[in-house]
C-alpha cells in the first residue's frame, strides 16, 4: 500500500489524475467569466461529465446494484448541483442549485442510514436559512448588477484549486475506506446489518457467536436499521457533548441579541432624547 | 444478483399507490364539500346539478368535482411574456411534490391483521415508510421544501402582485414554523418518540389525548398549522381582495391546478397533524384498543375512526374560512412572535416539568391522583397562559395614523388650508406630482 505506486502506477491512479484534469478544466471553462462562448461552454459540459464519470469510476460497490443506482442518483445530484451553483451567473438560480445540493446530500444522509441528520439538513439549511437567502436575492434585481458582480474571480486558480483538492480528498478517502479495518472498529455493511437485524435468532447467531458481538454494538450505536436512533443520538448530544451543545446554543442566543442591538441602534430612543437635555 | 423487487418494497408500492389515489379522490371531493358549506353558510344552494355524465341523473351534485377537473385541465395553459420559464414551470411541480411526499411518513390507520406473506413484517402498518425513526421531522422538512413552490412561482411570474403574494407566504411560513415546532415539541416529549404511529399508541395506551393533557399546546399547534396551510384567516399569500390571486395570479390550466391541489393536500397534512398528535388518531374510548393484535374489523373500525376525526377538523378548517375576517400582516406578524411564541414556550416548560415529575408524584399520591395533577396542571398554565397573553400582549389593531396635532382643531386647519392656497409653489413634490 505504498501512497506513491497507488497514485501513478495503477489504473484506478491513472484515472482519478485524469479526472482531476478534467474537472479543473472543465470549471475553469464554465465558471463565468468576460470572454465565454457557446463552444467553451459545451466543451466544459463535456469534460465535467467525462470527470464525473471517472471519479464515480474510482468508487467501490456498496453491495447491491438497487442501492449502487440509488446512491449514485442521490450523490450525482448533490454534485452536479454543487457544480451548477458555482457556474450559474443568476443568483436566484446559484441558491436554487444549493438548495438541490443540499437535498442530494440529505439522500446520501439517508442512504447511509443517517436519517435524522438528513433530515435536519433539509429542515435547518433548505427550509429555513436558504429560504432566507432566496428572499434578499430576489429583492434585490439581478439586473442591476455590475459586469464585475458578474464574473468569477481568479477562475483559473480557483478551478486549479479546488481541483486539486477534489483529487487528495477521494486519494486519501478511497485509500481510507479499501483498507482493512482493525479489527475493534469494524462495521458491517448496510446489507449485513440488515441481515442480521432481520434474522437475529437463527443462522448468524448459531454459525459464529464472535461475529454476532461484533455487530451488536455497531448496531446498537446508532448504525442502519436502528429503530432508536434519535433517542441514541438524543442521549449521546445531551449526555457526553452536553457542554459543547449549551455553549452552541449561548454563542446563538448572542448573536441573536447583538443582530437586535445592531438593528435597534438607527433609531433614537427615548433616553437618547433626555440625554441630549430636551 | 436478485433484481426482483422484495416483497416489501411491492408493499411499499401498493401503499403509495393507494394513498396518491385516495389522496387526490379526496381533495376533489373536498373541495366540493368547501363550495357546499360556503353555499350552506351564505344561504345558498351550492353545486348540485352534475351527476352522471351523459344521463339525466343528478345525485345531489356528486358528478362536479369531475367537471371541475376537466373544465381546468381543458383550459388554455397561457404563459405570460416576461416570465423565467424554467422556475416558471418548476414551482407547482415543486409545490405537488413536497405535499405529496409528506405522506410517506404520515400512518393512515392502525395496522392491519398479519397477511403471512414472506418477507412482510407483521402486522402490517398503515404507514408507506415504517422503518423512518424522524416521521415528523420528515413532514417538518418537506413543508419547509413546498415554501419554494410558493416563492419561486411568485417571482418567476413577473407579475408583483405574485411577487408580494411569494414574500408574503414565505415570511409567514418561516414565522409560524417556530410555534409549530413548539407546539409540537410538548407531544414529543410525553411520548418520547418523533414516529407518528408511536405517538397515535401512546395516546391510545393511556386513553388520555394529548388535546387534554396540553391544552396550550393543542391551541398553538392548531393556530400554527392554519397559518401553515394559508387558509383564512391566514391567507395572506393569496388574499383576493389585495392581490388578485397572490403566487398563482399568472398561471392558469393544469399548472393552476396543481397549486390548488397542493394547498388542499396542506389542509389535509395539517389536519391529519392534529389528529395524530392531539386527537388520539385512531384511538375512541370504548371502541378500539390499544392492542398492536387486531382482527379485520377491528383494523377497518380504526381506520374508519382516524378519517372520521380528519373529516371532522377538515370541516371545522372550512368552517372558520367562512367565520373569521383575514388578519392584517402586522397583526399576523404579532400573533406569530408575541403571542404563540410564548404560548408554544410555557406549554413546553410545563409539559417538560410534569414528565420530570411524574414519578415522584405517582409515588407520592397514588397513580389516579397523579393523572388528574398531570392533566390540571397544564390547564392552569393554559388558562393563566391565556389570560397574560389577552391582557398584556399589543393587539396590534389601532392603525390610525399618529397625528402631531388634533385633528379637531378647527382654526388650525383653516390655518393651514389658508397658507396652502396662498402659496400654491410650498406644495410637496409628492403631492404636486399626484394632481
Amino acid at each position: 500500500m505504498d501512497p506513491v505506486s497507488t497514485a501513478t502506477a495503477s489504473p484506478s491512479g491513472l484515472l482519478l489524475a485524469g479526472s482531476v484534469a478534467a474537472i479543473a478544466a472543465s470549471l475553469w471553462l464554465l465558471l463565468p467569466k468576460a470572454s465565454d462562448t457557446v463552444a467553451s461552454r459545451r466543451l466544459g459540459f463535456l469534460l465535467g461529465a467525462v470527470a464525473l464519470v471517472g471519479f464515480a469510476a474510482t468508487g467501490r460497490s456498496l453491495g447491491s446494484v438497487g442501492e449502487d443506482a440509488v446512491f449514485l442518483t442521490v450523490a450525482g445530484i448533490a454534485v452536479i448541483s454543487g457544480l451548477a451553483t458555482i457556474v450559474t451567473r443568476s443568483p436566484v438560480y446559484s441558491a436554487i442549485w444549493f438548495a438541490m445540493t443540499l437535498a442530494g446530500v440529505s439522500g446520501v444522509l439517508l442512504v447511509l442510514g443517517a436519517q435524522f441528520l438528513g433530515v435536519a439538513t433539509i429542515v435547518v439549511y433548505a427550509g429555513a436559512i436558504l429560504v432566507m437567502f432566496l428572499f434578499v436575492l430576489m429583492l434585490a434585481q439581478p439586473s442591476g448588477m455590475a459586469p464585475y458582480d458578474r464574473v468569477s474571480n481568479e477562475p483559473m486558480l480557483a478551478a486549479a484549486a479546488g481541483a486539486v483538492l477534489l483529487g487528495l480528498l477521494t486519494l486519501s478517502i478511497g485509500r481510507l475506506s479499501a483498507a482493512e479495518p482493525p479489527a475493534c472498529c469494524r462495521m458491517p455493511s448496510r446489507a449485513q446489518a440488515l441481515a442480521a437485524a432481520a434474522a437475529p435468532a437463527d443462522g448468524a447467531a448459531a454459525k459464529d457467536d464472535e461475529s454476532t458481538t461484533l455487530i451488536a454494538p455497531a448496531m446498537a450505536g446508532g448504525d442502519t436499521g436502528d429503530a432508536n436512533e434519535v433517542a441514541h443520538l438524543g442521549a449521546e448530544l445531551f449526555g457526553r457533548h452536553l457542554f459543547a451543545v449549551e455553549v452552541a446554543g449561548v454563542l446563538l442566543l448572542v448573536a441573536l441579541v447583538g443582530a437586535i442591538a445592531v438593528v435597534s441602534r438607527g433609531e433614537a430612543t427615548e433616553t437618547d432624547h433626555r440625554r441630549e437635555g430636551r | 444478483m436478485n433484481l426482483l423487487p422484495s416483497a416489501a418494497t411491492l408493499a411499499a408500492l401498493v401503499k403509495i399507490g393507494l394513498l396518491v389515489g385516495g389522496l387526490m379522490t379526496a381533495a376533489a371531493y373536498l373541495v366540493l364539500l368547501e363550495r357546499w358549506i360556503a353555499a350552506w353558510v351564505q344561504d345558498r344552494r351550492g353545486p348540485n346539478r352534475v351527476g352522471i355524465p351523459l344521463t339525466k341523473v343528478k345525485l345531489f351534485g356528486l358528478g362536479q368535482p369531475l367537471a371541475d377537473g376537466l373544465k381546468i385541465i381543458l383550459k388554455e395553459d397561457f404563459t405570460p411574456s416576461g416570465v423565467d420559464r424554467v422556475l416558471y414551470n418548476a414551482a407547482p411541480l415543486v409545490i405537488l411534490a413536497a405535499s405529496l411526499a409528506i405522506f410517506a411518513a404520515i400512518p393512515f390507520g392502525s395496522v392491519l391483521p398479519p397477511l403471512g406473506i414472506p418477507g412482510l413484517p407483521d402486522p402490517v402498518p398503515f404507514l408507506v415508510a415504517p422503518g423512518l425513526d424522524v416521521g415528523v421531522l420528515w413532514v417538518f422538512a418537506l413543508s419547509s421544501i413546498a415554501v419554494y413552490g410558493v416563492l419561486l412561482g411568485g417571482w418567476a411570474s413577473n407579475n408583483k402582485y405574485g411577487f408580494l403574494g411569494g414574500l408574503r407566504s414565505s415570511a409567514q411560513l418561516v414565522a409560524y414554523e417556530i410555534p409549530l415546532g413548539l407546539g409540537l415539541l410538548g407531544v414529543v416529549l410525553a411520548a418520547g418518540s418523533l414516529r407518528l404511529d408511536t405517538i397515535m399508541n401512546a395516546q391510545a395506551e393511556t386513553g388520555v389525548w394529548y388535546a387534554f393533557a396540553q391544552p396550550l399546546g393543542f391551541i398553538v399547534f392548531m393556530v400554527a398549522s392554519f397559518a401553515e396551510a394559508a387558509r383564512l384567516p391566514f391567507d395572506l399569500p393569496e388574499a383576493e381582495q389585495e392581490l388578485v390571486g397572490g403566487y398563482h395570479t399568472e398561471y392558469s390550466g393544469i399548472k393552476l391546478l396543481l397549486f390548488l391541489v397542493a394547498e388542499f393536500l396542506h389542509m389535509i397534512t395539517a389536519a391529519f397533524l392534529i389528529v395524530i398528535l392531539f386527537l388520539g388518531g385512531w384511538h375512541l374510548w370504548g371502541v378500539t384498543g390499544s392492542s398492536q393484535e387486531i382482527g379485520w374489523i377491528q383494523a377497518l373500525l380504526r381506520f374508519g375512526i382516524l378519517s372520521g376525526k380528519i373529516l371532522g377538523v377538515i370541516v371545522f378548517f372550512m368552517l372558520v374560512r367562512w367565520s373569521w375576517p383575514r388578519f392584517r400582516f402586522d397583526q399576523l406578524m404579532n400573533l406569530a412572535w408575541k403571542v404563540m411564541l410564548p404560548l408554544g414556550l410555557v406549554n413546553l416548560v410545563t409539559v417538560a416539568a410534569v414528565e420530570e415529575f411524574r414519578p415522584q408524584l405517582v409515588a407520592a399520591l397514588g397513580p389516579g391522583f397523579a393523572g388528574a395533577v398531570a392533566i390540571a396542571l397544564p390547564w392552569i398554565a393554559c388558562l393563566v397562559g391565556w389570560l397574560v397573553a389577552g391582557v398584556f400582549t399589543p393587539s396590534g389593531t389601532d392603525n390610525t395614523p399618529i397625528l402631531t396635532h388634533d385633528p379637531l382643531d378647527i382654526e388650525r386647519e383653516m390655518a393651514e388650508h389658508e397658507r396652502l392656497e396662498r402659496a400654491p409653489h410650498d406644495v410637496s413634490p409628492t403631492l404636486a406630482g399626484s394632481r
